[in-house]
């Protein structure tokens, strides 16, 4: 019985660990999600400053690309707008994650419970 | 007992010792990643400043001298400055824009402000966390006394 308990542990303990890999990566995600945001904000900010005959460069790869600076502030907008959409759905995963962690360690404890037990009626 | 962010009121007496530990492990952790910030910080500062300076060297009477542009870290081929009214600024994200000298020497003005708010900002915070630190360790020195003295006793 105590065996059969303690293999349980074993596997919740296991579970608990893959989780906790999982939700360190989702929140190092939503860290540079977050950092990418404030860039492109910076960015618009500053686009918005520029004078319309302005000439904006975008890089690709090595080279300089002349770009026209509507475009460029569509495509910023729409970078921010995909950029947080990801924020939100890896804010999710990561709840979704704490959650998981959550129900594991009750399981963890009701277990350790169960054994505590058992060992004393023995 | 979980460290949530932000301030929270915690009655740090109430906490036992593993708990204690935990907690200033959290704190320096913390102030671990506010040194690497205000380090990378710094960093950008003196980059924007560095350009600010270079900007302001780039005056009309440069037109037609001759420089040696860097193709590589350690390669250059001479050149001629042919505009000295306009510099192409990279304004991040892969944007690159072109401003007057005027307009960038303004734009490396308000970005070392920018740059010096977040570090006054974090220091700050640092601060606060170095005194939540220096609470944490007193409360754990006191109660490894508190455990040690009725050993004694006994």
């Amino acid at each position: 019985m105590a065996e059969e308990i303690q293999k349980k542990m074993q596997k919740e303990l296991e579970m608990f660990s893959g989780v906790q890999k999982e939700y360190k990566i989702a929140v190092s995600q939503k860290q540079q999600l977050d950092s990418q945001l404030n860039e492109n904000k910076a960015v618009k900010e500053e686009l918005l400053l520029l004078k319309k005959d302005a000439e904006v460069y975008k890089l690709i790869g090595p080279v300089l690309v002349k770009q026209d600076l509507e475009e460029a502030k569509q495509n910023v907008n729409k970078r921010m707008e995909y950029i947080t959409k990801e924020i939100r759905r890896t804010e999710g995963h990561i709840l979704a994650l704490e959650n998981k962690q959550d129900a594991i360690q009750t399981n963890l404890n009701k277990l350790k419970n169960n054994l505590g037990n058992l060992k004393i009626s023995v | 007992m979980a460290p949530a962010p932000g301030m929270q009121q915690i009655d740090l007496s109430k906490l036992n010792l593993p708990q204690l530990a935990q907690l200033k492990q959290q704190v320096d952790h913390d102030l671990q990643v506010f040194q690497e910030s205000l380090q990378a910080l710094k960093i950008a500062q003196g980059k924007f400043v560095d350009s600010g300076e270079t900007v302001e060297k780039l005056t009309p009477a440069t037109k037609g001298k001759t420089i040696l542009v860097p193709l590589t870290s350690s390669m250059y081929v001479s050149g001629t400055i042919a505009d000295t009214d306009n510099v192409i600024i990279d304004i991040g994200t892969g944007y690159y824009a072109q401003k007057d000298i005027e307009g960038a020497k303004d734009y490396f003005k308000r970005k070392v402000q920018f740059v010096t708010e977040q570090m006054e900002k974090i220091q700050v915070l640092g601060i606060e966390k170095t005194k939540v630190k220096d609470a944490i360790c007193m409360m754990m020195e006191m109660k490894i006394q508190a455990q040690s003295e009725p050993q004694k006793v006994s």
